[in-house]
């Protein structure tokens, strides 16, 4: 038997009450803010996930400006990806002349790290076994690399660092040896399985001291440590080597990553959009079931007007119960949203880390608030018509 | 000290207007109830009982006249200053009890008085116990008999300790029997003071009350 106590928040006492009334139409309007708040929270968990995963997939791309001989064309704009197709390549013959190098240098250590490197396909073969690679020269490979094994060293001068699909295919581990030309190297590392696509593709390549090879630098890499920097660094190095004939192509991430990245915030707004129509569909449903049920309660409520209950409680009561109706469905809304994200994880690639993302934490936040506020937003006009509602008009029903 | 008059309306007017005629359902009526006294007012259907009543329970304004309340003009009051005066000095009890269903009649009884905190609980059930439901505190209105919905609705009309008691056919649902019991109930009320009005159609009403107003087309006559 429920008691109604005397201190303790009648009017939400009164708004359990009344919402239990009617359970099917309660459960009802319920649902709707559930779909709504639904539709938002897996919305803009999904638009998390995507956006991080691919701009994780582009890694540290954006902080990286690469520097290759000879021009491309337009290598004004630079950011196209026709001229990164000419980068990963790797496969220029011509090579910096040591003038460009310095030059280069200059204006690149203003901002960040320069690391030259040449860049040559050759055959690695570890006995029997042979592998077409991608051989890289450089003094400072930890700038460029990490080692998912073995240790990176900080000044280059023998032994090898090796891709993850070379060494899978070669059998080789940290401490094997590899052939290359008849040259024998220790393998020191194994790279980590690189998100970067920049310089090279990581799993293919072989990077051994600068010394071994005789051909000129072929790449120039400039490491920064924002994208401002490496945008700097580009616009410098573009009207450094401006009229001198095309000499150098300039390959810069950071614009192109900013407009995937402007891309993303635009699919999850149109993903939020999608999710607060439903929203709405929901508030106008609450609307409709606070209307009728306080017209169905019309003369109760009268009658508490009429025995001296102000307007601002009937307004409360009613208020009260819209809110209710939006906690509950914002609740469950905001659990299954959160359910169907675990379920992706479990189903697909996409890790549970991504979907528990403090992002998504917010958006499940962001998803419960809106429903609760579409309901007290829904629920005000409603109880304002009710309160306002002369007590003989509310009194003959 | 002369006391105040209760309830006091002086040369009330009330006209509907409507989309074609206009209808004038109080016409210049005067009347008064002095403290303690049961009166009852009698009219054919369409009269203007109800319009009256609401007029002197502060539920509806008047078109034009004056209404006092314990010797106070209540006639232009803002709409909060009337639920006010309503909690404060007047107890109604409507014909068809207007009890909530959801609540325990001892809630019923309590409701007035919970939402400024003040929750008259022990009152209630001691209201509850002298209209003879002190055994059905517990029940709600589904569970009860017409008869007794009333005795609930005139206890918690008592709850805020009126002075003025408005009743709009309270027997116009019930048996003669039952009917008794409420009116027996009015008659003890107006000893502890308090005046009461019932607008009816029924006849043994009149037997109870001090005095007997007949409503004609708007007007006492
Ligand atoms: N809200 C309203 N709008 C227009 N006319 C109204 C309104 N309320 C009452 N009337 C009219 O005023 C007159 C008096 O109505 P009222 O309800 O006071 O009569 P009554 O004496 O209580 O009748 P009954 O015994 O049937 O309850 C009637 O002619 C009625 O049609
Ligand atoms: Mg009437």
């Amino acid at each position: 038997m429920g008691v109604l106590p005397a201190h303790r928040l009648p009017v939400v006492r009164i708004a359990v009450r009344n919402l239990g009334r009617n359970r099917l139409r309660t459960g009802l309007a319920a649902l709707g803010i559930v779909i709504g708040v639904m539709a938002i929270a897996t919305l803009g968990i999904l638009g998390t996930v995507l956006q991080l995963s691919a701009t994780s997939a582009f890694g540290g791309v954006g902080t990286q400006v690469v520097v290759t001989p000879g021009g491309s064309g337009g290598a004004g704009d630079g950011s196209s990806l026709d001229s990164l197709s000419a980068v990963t390549g790797g496969g220029d013959t011509e090579g910096f002349s040591p003038r460009d190098v310095q030059r280069i240098r200059r204006i690149g250590e203003k901002h960040g790290t320069v690391v030259p490197m040449v860049t040559a396909a050759g055959t690695v073969s570890r006995g029997q076994s042979e592998q077409i690679g991608v051989l890289a020269g450089t003094d400072n490979p930890q700038a460029l690399f990490s080692a998912s094994d073995g240790r990176i060293p900080r000044n280059h001068r023998q032994g090898a660092l090796v891709g993850h699909d070379l060494a899978e295919n070669l059998g080789l581990r940290v401490g094997s040896t590899v052939e290359i030309d008849g040259n024998s190297y220790r393998v020191l590392a194994l790279l980590e399985e690189g998100s970067q696509f920049l310089p090279i593709a990581t799993g293919n390549a072989l990077v051994l001291p600068e010394g071994e090879f005789t051909e000129p630098y072929s790449q120039i890499i400039v490491r920064t440590e924002s994208q401002e920097q490496a945008a700097a660094v580009a616009g410098e190095l573009r009207s450094a080597f401006d009229g001198r004939g095309n000499r150098i192509t300039v390959v810069e991430l950071s614009s192109l990553l900013d407009q995937i990245r402007e891309y993303f915030g635009l699919l999850n707004a149109v993903l939020l959009a999608i999710g607060s129509i439903s929203l709405v569909v929901a508030g106008v449903s609450i609307v409709n079931v606070m209307l009728m049920s306080t017209s169905e309660r019309s003369e109760e409520l009268g009658m508490l007007r009429a025995v001296g209950v102000g307007r601002t409680t009937v307004m409360r009561m009613v208020v009260a119960e819209a809110l209710l109706l939006g906690v509950l469905g914002g609740l469950a809304g905001a659990m299954l949203s959160l359910l169907a994200g675990v379920g992706l994880s479990v189903v697909t690639p996409v890790s549970l880390e991504l979907v528990l993302h403090p992002r998504n934490v917010a958006f499940l936040l962001l998803a419960f608030c809106f429903g609760v506020g579409t309901s007290l937003l829904s629920g005000l006009y409603p109880a304002w018509k009710t309160a306002n509602r002369r007590p003989v008009e509310a009194l003959n029903g | 000290m002369a006391a105040t008059i209760p309830l006091e309306l002086e040369a009330a007017t009330k006209r509907y207007e409507g989309a074609n005629r206009a209808v004038t359902a109080l016409d210049g009526v005067d009347f008064r109830v002095g403290s303690g006294e049961f009166v009852c007012l009698f009219g054919p259907s369409g009269s203007g009982k109800s319009t009256l009543l609401n007029v002197l329970g502060l539920l509806d304004s008047l078109t034009d006249g004056t209404l006092w309340l314990e010797g106070k003009d209540v006639t232009a009051l803002s709409v909060e200053e009337r639920t006010e005066v309503r909690r404060e000095y007047l107890g109604f009890i409507f014909q068809d009890y207007h009890l909530v269903p959801t609540l325990t009649a001892v809630e019923n009884v309590e409701l007035p008085t919970v939402f400024d905190g003040r929750g008259e609980r022990e009152r209630a059930e001691e209201l509850l116990d002298r209209v003879g439901l002190g055994d059905r505190r517990g029940h709600k209105p589904p569970e009860l008999s017409g008869g007794q919905c009333q005795r609930v609705a005139i206890a918690r009309s008592l709850i805020n300790r009126p002075s003025v008691l408005l009743a709009d056919e309270p027997t116009g649902n019930l048996d003669r029997d039952t009917g008794t019991v409420i009116l027996d109930e009015f008659q003890r009320i107006t000893e502890e003071g308090v005046s009461v009005v019932v607008v009816t159609h029924d006849q043994l009403v009149s037997d109870y009350a001090d005095r007997r107003f007949d409503l004609v087309d708007g007007d006492l006559g």
